[in-house]
């Protein structure tokens, strides 16, 4: 029963009286990268927040087998903890700085690692706080938009990072994103969430992916999200 | 009083922090030394009346006189033991009141039981004009050190008690909850993220309360004292020693400023973490 690191059936969470999510179900197997995408309100925050253990108001059956840990949309590291430390604190009997310099090594951080965090930019503070999420060993590792904030040629050096990463620790991965092409990019698996519920399932071609290879997936799944595709009408 | 100038004597030095480029050090320092004409002249004038016998020495003794009673005063060992005495009654309760402030202050921002059972009576006792409660003190603690050093302590832990409090309740919940997410104990979050979110705030709290402290001390020493700075000047007083009296104002204000600029290093130590930039 290892075979999946999260089995959802029939969650709901409801605010008042809307249901943000509405009878979802959802499987992430171990090892395996989805992205789920969704337009604002679409629920995919509150999802992963469940799935972290940070909402608990929910009915239906969830299961994460195994540890998660989550690198949110702001970095959200401790200004006043060298970067090192915010790598390593929280975890316990290690050695926590030689732990939090291999991470930082991975994310070609490691010049950084006595820094303050305020002295960083905005793309290096996220690599800092995946090399804090990945250095916990996560069987499932949720990524909340964490590249929404950067620029866009950093968003694509970033997306290198993350598939690298990912093809060294192989942990599941749940990436919630608008970022269409970010999906396509790096996930085995495109979901698309509408009104609380999974509409559309899509399988991007097998990796080494060219961005000419997508183009064609790209519509169908901006169809899904009630794009309209001007040059395909 | 010597005690309210404390915060005027800020904003000159902090315009030019000592690690500012020295491109431009004949423009940085004239007008620092421009900000000086004004009070030396004030200084001159008052030897000047002083002198001239337009401000006779009952009222107040000339400049000149009361550097050399300072001098007299420290020769003789009595500035030096009152100023020790004076000091120590600070410093205790100062220590007393931060155990004080810290405990309430840490029990109320970190519980939500904490908060309702201490905050509002320490918000009620808050609104009592505590010097005025020097009577009372008398009749419980008697005339020795006791009524000073919780007059001292008193002043002291309200200011430092609503900061912590405050601060720890303006920890930042998003930085709660990744500690909650990436495994923290109890123990991590509080030392981690909660205790050094409240630093900023707590250190606020530290000089509002050491500018009450010593304003209390001061209080406390007028009213009935055996030794220290007040005590000092009681009896400058009642020998109409008015270059004496200046002595000891001018020795609480220089202690006044000495605890002010220990607090400011303390600051820049702890919270070089945004210093940085």
């Amino acid at each position: 029963m290892a075979q999946h690191v999260v089995r959802v059936r029939e969650l709901v969470r409801q605010f008042g009286t809307r249901k943000v999510l509405d009878n979802l179900d959802l499987d992430v197997r171990r090892g395996e990268f989805v992205a789920l995408l969704g337009r604002s309100g679409s629920g995919k925050s509150t999802l992963l927040r469940v799935l972290a253990g940070l909402d608990r108001e929910v009915s239906g059956d969830v299961r994460v087998d195994g540890t998660v840990s989550v690198a949110f949309q702001q970095p959200r590291l401790l200004p006043w903890r060298r970067v090192w430390r915010n790598v390593s604190l929280g975890l316990h009997g290690v050695d926590g700085r030689a732990v939090a310099d291999r991470a930082l090594a991975e994310v070609r951080l490691s010049e950084h690692a006595e820094a303050w965090p305020i002295t960083l930019s905005g793309g290096e503070a996220q690599r800092v706080s995946l090399a804090r999420a990945l250095v916990r060993e996560p069987d499932l590792l949720l990524l909340d938009e964490p590249f929404g904030a950067l620029d866009a040629l950093t968003r694509l050096a970033m997306h290198r990072l993350v598939e690298d990463l990912w093809q060294a620790h192989r942990p599941g991965v749940l990436l919630v994103t608008h970022d269409i092409d970010e999906a396509l990019q790096l996930a085995d698996r495109v979901l698309v969430l509408d009104e609380g519920r999974i509409r559309a399932e899509h399988l991007p071609p097998p990796r080494p992916r060219r961005h000419a290879d997508l183009a064609e997936l790209r519509d169908r799944v901006l169809a899904d999200l009630g794009v309209e595709n001007h040059e395909a009408a | 009083m010597s005690i309210p100038t404390l915060a005027v004597a800020d904003p000159p030095h902090t315009a030019a922090p000592p690690t500012a480029p020295a491109r431009t050090p004949r423009r940085r320092r004239l007008p620092n030394l421009l900000r000086w004409i004004s009070p030396v002249g004030l200084l001159l004038l008052w030897q000047l009346a002083s002198s001239s016998g337009v401000l006779t020495e009952d009222k107040l003794a000339s400049p000149t006189k009361v550097l050399s009673a300072a001098v007299d005063l420290a020769a003789t060992g009595e500035l030096g033991d009152a100023f020790a005495v004076s000091l120590r009654r600070v410093l205790l309760g100062v220590a007393l009141g931060a155990v004080i402030a810290l405990v309430l202050g840490i029990t109320a921002g970190l519980s939500r039981w904490g908060a309702v059972l201490v905050d509002p009576p320490v918000q009620m006792l808050r609104t009592l004009p505590f010097l005025g409660l020097v009577p009372l003190f008398i009749i419980w603690f008697g005339i020795g050190e006791e009524p000073k050093v919780a007059l001292v302590a008193l002043g002291f832990s309200f200011p430092l008690y609503l900061n912590v409090y405050a601060g720890i309740r303006d920890t930042d919940p998003q930085l709660l909850e990744a500690a909650g997410v990436l495994g923290y104990t109890r123990w991590e979050r509080l030392v981690h993220v909660v205790l050094p979110a409240a630093l900023p705030q707590t250190l606020v709290g530290l000089r509002q309360g050491l500018g009450v402290a010593w304003l209390s001390l001061i209080v406390g020493e007028q009213v009935n004292a055996q030794a220290g700075l007040g005590y000092l000047i009681n009896n400058a007083r009642d020998f109409l020693r008015t270059d004496q009296v200046v002595v000891g104002l001018v020795v609480y204000a220089a202690l006044g400023l000495a605890t002010d600029a220990v607090v400011r290093a303390v600051e820049r130590r702890a919270l070089r973490w945004r210093n940085t930039l």
